[in-house]
């Protein structure tokens, strides 16, 4: 078995309806990238160049080692397409541990709702999180918006000393998380 | 649930080292270098705890991205990290390398870069194949360019550097495992 197959055989594999969140591969990074050069970016650490975005991209990775847990790379069922990310995520840094979520395309479909409500809702009961809060910088109106849908409050603000002000918004308690999945199911 | 690493890699021994996969538990040692003026030659200028955590994950990610990376120095019977070595290929970067660190000051001294170095080039050669790579070694690391010749490696004028000129391209001996 390759070091690439036995990474992918550790990382654990969600089904939605329509996605499926599994292991980051080599071969997402050219869609990686290329969300990450466009002006899309500018809310998640971008633009950046080619160079800095394997480094990130290596970083995504290396996180699952590193703490366990990472973000799952999204993939359309239908199409096998890489969408984005989405996970519990904790780098050195943060003020506590998040729910990320990032989609480098396919945009206005929900497909950011569905993947980041199976990742929260598996690092509630697989990581046995009993809470979790989502960073979003401030102007990201349309995450602003996809955090209203899971539930969130926004609850304080930081600066963050790179990518600047932004909101930390708590997600509803794992033991309260219920009603949410019942209409998800 | 399992704990994820790197669980295919192999590990190298010489005389006095192993060589094995980084590991979540070298990342004190990993920072501590980081946070030292002796990183100054391989790191970011403006480095600080979150560059210097998502530099080692890139570190571990890069061995599922590309199936090689930098092995963690450990002195034999003493698990803890000294430093690394490995074949090294982010995207962006010209041509691959072989590089290498030592993160301990207790370490240095000792010949253990060379020693790893060697036995991570061996390794590349004969597991990947590689015949035609270099070594990026910042042009006031006197240290690093000493074992470079150690090595048998020469400046390479020629070939590009990734991204500064601060760094010379350092070429290996073409050729097969000695």
């Amino acid at each position: 078995m390759s070091l690439s197959q036995s990474f992918e055989a550790l990382v654990p594999r969600l089904e939605t309806p329509r996605l499926v969140l599994r292991a980051p591969r080599a071969t997402d990074f050219d869609a990686y990238a290329a969300y990450l050069a466009s002006e899309r970016a500018r809310f998640t650490g971008g633009p950046m160049d080619r160079n800095l975005a394997w480094r990130a991209f290596g970083h995504v990775v290396g996180h699952w080692v590193l703490r366990g847990y990472g973000v799952f790379v999204i993939e359309d069922k239908a199409t096998g397409e890489a969408l984005g990310t989405t996970g519990p995520f904790f780098p050195e840094g943060w003020p506590e541990p998040e729910i990320a979520w990032t989609l480098w395309q396919g945009e206005g479909r929900g497909i950011a709702t569905e993947a980041a409500l199976a990742a929260r809702t598996w690092a509630y009961e697989a990581l046995g999180w009993t809470s979790a809060i989502s960073l979003i910088l401030d102007g990201n109106t349309r995450s602003e918006a996809l955090a209203i849908r899971l539930g969130c409050i926004r609850e304080s603000s930081v600066t963050h000393a790179q990518f600047g002000p932004a909101g930390i918004w708590r997600h509803p308690a794992a033991d309260t998380q219920g009603a949410g999945m019942e209409a998800y199911a | 649930m399992s704990a994820v690493t790197l669980s295919a890699t192999p590990v190298l021994t010489t005389e006095r080292l192993v060589l094995r996969a980084p590991v979540a538990a070298d990342w004190p040692a990993f920072l501590a270098f980081t946070r030292d003026d002796r990183s100054r030659f391989v790191r970011a200028a403006e480095m600080d705890d979150e560059k210097a955590w998502r530099g080692f994950g890139h570190v571990i990610g890069h061995w599922v991205l590309r199936g090689y990376g930098m092995f963690t120095i450990t002195a034999k019977g003493d698990d803890r990290a000294l430093g690394m070595a490995g074949p090294w290929f982010p995207a962006a970067w010209p041509e691959p390398e072989i590089g290498w660190s030592i993160w301990h000051a207790g370490a240095e001294g000792k010949g253990y870069a060379f020693e790893a170095a060697s036995a991570v080039r061996d390794w590349a050669r004969e597991a990947l194949g590689w015949t035609r790579f270099v070594s990026y070694i910042d042009r006031e690391n006197a240290r690093s360019e000493a074992l470079a010749r150690r090595l048998g490696c020469t400046p390479d004028a020629a070939a590009p550097t990734p991204g500064t000129d601060d760094v010379r391209a350092w070429r290996h001996p073409e050729g097969g495992a000695a």
